[in-house]
């Protein structure tokens, strides 16, 4: 067992070592990061604790599938694969329970760290015939994979929207459209194996306006109903809603690009400190977008020459 | 015409193809063999330009890459990607809209499950279906074989065919010697990343008979079977 979280600290920090990030520094951005983001979220919204939750419990269930468990379970048996679960979850769901003590969400942090215990037993068995159907499916590969991926924090956007304009708080109206771009986002996140660059027959530049535009397309629609509800209910911040829809816009292309400038090994952290300069200083994106779209070129000169 | 002159590969200081001479003609199948390691995946990937190298790929139709269709030995798939879509994603990426993928379905597959849980020869059959439908006029096919039932075998056979009938050039790699010899007009035989020997399909039995003598020789003698 102790062989297996060595092979998994190993595992991380090879990762670590091909985006060409000693571990030691990663592990220190990445609290860093941790902090400053959650410190961020926590000053930004009071449903903040309700994120943390949500995305701990995304990553909790990340470690459920059934061929992972059952791999585990063939080779360490029964009860030492019990073992490794829980402390998985328990590695997993304690920066993020620290958190919320540290917020004074005490209940959500109980319910989080219980929640980490009782996931630990669970497989999800993946139902093989059964298809979750996407509008997205004329462009297929991001938004058709990602859309599958998280289709329920849609419907959780549009309730916080309804909440925000009840409670007449038009920050957690602002937060469910981001939060919208930030699942977009997500779906671009990790590269994608280079057989989906080779196969385009499109030179780079014209490959990254096809994905910058389907990006788009595709994100606008889904944040719609909110801006709309929000300009309705809020009609004197119109300026104010527009603003952020196009933030949200550019950091959904600084992000794509930013994939791009470090293809084929994942987002680098010169990028990735950039976007995070770029969330305190919106206006940088003018000039970060362009200097990721030449980076991008470069890199992907490589597959579309 | 696909020419390959003087292709050299090297991963730091350890050689993975050396001084290969090549062409290809259309409407003609073309074999390439040798133990696992020749370098046989190293060259398509230079000849789709996957990979940086030495020397010179030319072909009629250029960019080559945007007129190859590549079968991959082990094709990725993403994990929630129907059937239907892989075969749109890559025929959108070579701009072939308006598909009747349905009516194209020649393997009976079930394009509306995930792609990512079908079978080992679903998979290939389903990258298959998609690159014939990206209308190429050069295919790789890197183990077409592998994994993939009888009939569909033969299928594969009368696809190769129907391709070279139509004036395209079809490059396989094959471990099973009789599917190269019921398709191939020539086979090229790789080993340790060098050229050794090029026949034509009428020495197709004399090339199985000392591909055999090189990789059995007495080994199985040796190993004293009791």
């Amino acid at each position: 067992m102790k062989e297996y979280f060595i092979l998994q600290y190993k595992m991380a920090n090879r990762r670590l070592w091909e985006a060409k990030i000693n571990p030691v520094i990663g592990y220190g951005l990445g609290a860093m990061g941790f902090v400053l983001l959650s410190d961020y979220l926590f000053e930004q919204s009071t449903f903040a604790k309700y994120l943390v939750v949500l995305v701990a419990l995304s990553l909790l269930f990340n470690l459920t599938h059934t061929n992972r468990n059952e791999f585990l379970q063939c080779t360490f048996g029964t009860k030492k694969f019990r073992q490794i679960r829980v402390i998985e979850n328990i590695i997993v769901s304690t920066p993020f329970v620290g958190l919320l003590l540290y917020h004074n969400a005490f209940i959500e942090a109980s319910l989080l760290f219980i929640a980490s215990f009782l996931i630990a037993t669970i497989s999800i068995k993946i139902n093989r015939s059964f298809t979750i159907p996407t509008p997205f499916y004329k462009n297929p590969f991001e938004f058709t994979v990602g859309f599958r991926k998280t289709f329920y924090i849609f419907p959780i956007a549009y309730a916080l929207t309804f909440i925000a304009i009840r409670v007449n708080n038009m920050n957690l109206g602002i937060f469910a459209m981001l939060l919208v771009f930030l699942v977009a986002m997500s779906f671009y996140a990790k590269p994608e194996n280079e057989f989906y660059v080779w196969i385009h027959a499109d030179n780079p530049s014209d490959f990254l306006f096809k994905k910058l535009k389907i990006a788009s397309i595709y994100t606008l629609p889904l944040a719609l109903p909110i801006v709309c509800s929000l300009i309705v209910y809020y009609p004197a911040d119109t300026d104010l809603i527009i603003l952020f829809l196009f933030a949200g816009l550019f950091f959904l292309w600084a992000v794509i690009l930013a994939k791009y400038a470090a293809y084929p090994i994942e987002m680098n952290i010169p990028e990735a400190i950039l976007l995070v300069i770029c969330l305190y200083f919106p206006p940088l994106l003018l000039l970060l977008i362009p200097y990721l779209f030449k980076k991008s070129i470069n890199k992907l000169n490589r597959y579309l020459r | 015409m696909i020419e390959i002159e003087d292709l050299c590969k090297a991963y730091g200081k350890h050689t993975v193809l050396e001084n290969i001479n090549l062409k290809f003609s259309s409407g003609k199948v073309y074999g390439i063999v040798g133990e696992n390691g020749a370098g046989k995946t190293t060259l398509f990937r230079c000849i789709a330009g996957l990979e940086d190298y030495d020397g010179k790929i030319t072909s009629e139709i250029a960019p080559l890459k945007n007129h190859l269709g590549l079968l991959l030995t082990e094709p990725f798939f993403f994990k929630r990607i129907t059937g239907k879509e892989y075969i749109r994603l890559l025929c959108n990426a070579r701009g072939k809209t308006n598909i009747d993928i349905e009516s194209k379905n020649i393997f009976d597959l079930p394009l509306n499950q995930y792609a990512a849980t079908y079978s080992t020869g679903m998979k290939k059959k389903l990258a298959l279906t998609a690159i014939l439908l990206q209308e190429n006029d050069y295919f790789i096919l890197d183990e077409p074989f592998n994994g993939v039932d009888i009939q569909s075998n033969m299928m594969l056979i009368e696809i190769i065919n129907k391709l070279k009938a139509l004036n395209k050039i079809v490059l396989i790699s094959s471990h099973i010697f009789s599917t190269l010899s019921d398709t191939c007009d020539e086979i090229h035989l790789l080993q340790k990343g060098k050229q050794i020997r090029a026949v034509k399909n009428d020495e197709f039995a004399s090339l199985e008979e000392d591909m055999k003598m090189m990789t059995i020789g007495f080994k199985i003698e040796n190993i004293g079977l009791k």
